[in-house]
């Protein structure tokens, strides 16, 4: 569970202060698919970046799981975001010069499982994605679609509690978008809560809640029925 | 350790760049190590015992121009003024100083005859004086006796019957036991005996650059000869004031001839050895430059990389890594990278040490010196990429998502 209240977040820059996040109150249960959207510059990301301990807040509580995310370290939420996090990026970030196999080894290996338990780990996860016959080929060497997929391996294959996905489907056109987006959701009912920033809103609507995000608050609480059984072609 | 094979597989796909700092290491490495190696050699040499009581002992050159001039006589009286002078310990005629570069020299053989095998050695030609004036160590046998001085006219090629020589050139000669030399009859000009009857520690030949440096013949000899050196040894601390007060005395005691070139044995060493230091000096800095360079190169290579990979280091951090994973992956690439170039390095090396030796007859390096060089690099490796990889480390997790 994540449970976030009046958490303030402002940026400091040489004259300028952004106040990215004001009083921003949310809680995720497990096991939920919510979808973020809202304008551009509203605080989107800087909302995922703090859920997934890549950001510090200002101000506010924040607990996930029920741990204190405002008293660990910066190896305590490195160690947090490995175990309990997954992230999904809009341009994948996968690193280019190693391939399926090894990329989606990289967060296993900070994780410091052994070899044989890491192969079973990417295998599995590849597999999911419907990689497996892919694993010694470069990220270049697939379409974004593909690309998007070995990176939802990675963020799998550490079992997080939560995935965090910012604007997944943006660099990808329609058709690999929907694709990602049935994967996702097949994830979701599997047990992984997930919570997706998108413009799209046809994909947002596909979520079990979705939010707005406005001025750096939860402007609007939507909660819409279950819809992950609609079968994409 | 933890994503050693990651890395590796990442710089395969990077050669250019990893390769040639790993190339830079080892040509680093061969120079360095061969340099270091040539440092300790001269410095080896000139820190041999001359065999001199350096720190009290002056030379000057007589030179007479009178005609009909009693060399013998004026010897006598110069030998004896000098000695008696307050301060002065002792002093020598002599045909030429160690470490000066010139000087006499012959050869010594056990069987009297043309081609049979023969000892080089430094000539001094002294009187029974030497080993005090010169503040030499005779550790066996017997001096010279004041008996035993000949006269020795220019171009005479007849020798006296007895001569002290070095350890080194005893060990030479009777190499399974040195002090079986006493008594023994070498030849002379390949056929006239002489007897040894005393043993030196130490008295180098004048040529610092002869391998046969170490080996030195006394031999009791008077030279009536109109250019000639006079060796002296005063007491502790009094050579620089009785430096131009013997050259005076010496000057003001007779018209005819001129005192020149008062020198101390010091400065003829250093003179002897400018060579060695220039070029020791020249190697230093060749070594240090280099080393910068490559540690500099390094800094280079890994500040452009980590650069390069600011969002990937963003995503790995968002995956998981802790600040001191990131630091340590870089600090790994480096240390495989310094592996290839001191593998390479360490054959470069001993490559060219192995020239060195067959062009210039230098000894082989150690191995000491070779493993001295890999833990050099592999330190100096990581200290360079300790900023970058620090800088790399503190990379924020949310670069991640903030960056195209
Ligand atoms: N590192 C930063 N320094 C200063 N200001 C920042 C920083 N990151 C974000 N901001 C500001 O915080 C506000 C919220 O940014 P955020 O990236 O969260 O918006 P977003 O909703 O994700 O927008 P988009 O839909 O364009 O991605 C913006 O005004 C942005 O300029
Ligand atoms: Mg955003």
């Amino acid at each position: 569970m994540l449970v976030m209240k009046n958490i303030n977040k402002i940026f400091q820059t040489a004259d300028i202060q952004t106040h990215a996040l004001r009083d921003f109150c949310l809680q995720v249960n497990e096991g939920d698919f919510v979808s973020v959207t809202g304008p551009s510059g509203s605080g989107k990301t800087t909302f995922l970046n703090i859920a997934g301990l890549l950001e510090t807040y200002t101000n506010g509580e924040f607990l996930l799981d029920g741990e204190d995310v405002g008293k660990l370290n910066d190896n305590g939420r490195s160690r947090m975001r490995n175990q309990k996090i997954g992230f999904i990026f809009q341009s994948f970030n996968l690193i280019p010069d190693l391939n399926l196999y090894d990329n989606v080894d990289v967060p296993l290996r900070y994780r410091g499982f052994n070899a044989k338990e890491r192969k079973r780990r990417i295998e599995e996860n590849l597999e999911r994605v419907g990689l497996a016959s892919r694993m010694k080929h470069l990220p270049s060497q697939l379409s974004g679609g593909q690309q998007q997929r070995v990176a939802i391996a990675r963020a799998l294959a550490t079992d997080p509690r939560f995935l965090l996905a910012d604007e997944p489907t943006g660099n990808l056109d329609s058709e690999m978008a929907k694709g990602v987006m049935s994967l996702l959701e097949e994830i979701n009912q599997q047990g992984t809560t997930i919570i997706m920033v998108t413009h799209d809103a046809e994909l947002a609507q596909r979520a079990k809640r979705t939010i707005q995000v406005k001025d750096g608050r939860v402007s609007e609480l939507e909660i819409v029925a279950s819809n992950t059984d609609k079968a994409i072609a | 350790m933890l994503e050693t094979g990651l890395i590796i597989r990442a710089l395969a796909r990077n050669k250019i760049g990893a390769l040639l700092i790993a190339l830079q290491i080892a040509l680093t490495m061969t120079i360095m190590v061969n340099a270091i190696f040539m440092i300790q050699d001269r410095q080896q040499q000139m820190q041999r015992d001359s065999g001199l009581d350096e720190a009290n002992t002056f030379y000057l050159t007589n030179t007479i121009f009178g005609q009909d001039y009693n060399i013998q006589a004026q010897l006598q009286t110069d030998l004896h003024m000098i000695r008696n002078t307050p301060g002065v310990v002792d002093a020598i005629q002599i045909n030429a100083i160690p470490l000066s570069s010139s000087g006499w020299s012959m050869a010594l053989q056990h069987e009297p005859g043309e081609d049979k095998d023969a000892v080089g050695t430094a000539v001094y030609m002294v009187d029974e004086h030497a080993i005090n004036s010169m503040g030499l160590e005779l550790i066996a046998g017997t001096n010279f006796t004041q008996e035993d001085i000949e006269l020795r006219k220019d171009g005479q090629s007849t020798w006296p019957a007895k001569t002290i020589i070095t350890k080194a050139f005893a060990e030479n000669l009777y190499p399974d036991d040195w002090q079986s030399a006493i008594g023994k009859t070498v030849y002379i000009s390949q056929t006239q005996p002489m007897q040894i009857i005393g043993i030196i520690k130490a008295l180098q030949a004048p040529w610092n650059g002869w391998n046969g440096v170490e080996r030195s013949m006394l031999v009791p000899f008077h030279r009536e000869s109109k250019g000639s050196y006079y060796f002296i040894r005063t007491e502790e601390g009094q050579r620089d004031a009785l430096m131009p007060a013997i050259e005076k005395a010496l000057a003001e005691s007779d018209k005819e001839r001129i005192i020149r070139r008062v020198t101390t044995v010091e400065d003829t060493r250093k003179r002897s050895y400018r060579q060695h230091n220039a070029t020791n000096k020249i190697l230093t800095t060749v070594v240090i430059t280099l080393t910068l360079i490559t540690g500099f190169g390094i800094v280079g290579l890994a500040i452009f990389s980590i650069n390069r990979r600011t969002k990937q280091i963003g995503t790995r951090r968002a995956l998981g890594a802790t600040k001191g994973q990131i630091m340590r992956y870089f600090m790994m690439e480096n240390f495989i990278i310094s592996t290839i170039g001191n593998v390479i390095g360490c054959i470069g090396a001993v490559a060219l040490n192995m020239w060195l030796v067959n062009t210039f007859n230098l000894s082989p390096i150690s191995f000491e010196l070779v493993a001295f060089g890999v833990v050099a690099l592999f330190i100096v490796g990581q200290l360079a990429v300790l900023y970058p990889a620090r800088k790399a480390a503190l990379i924020a997790p949310a670069t991640a998502t903030r960056t195209i």
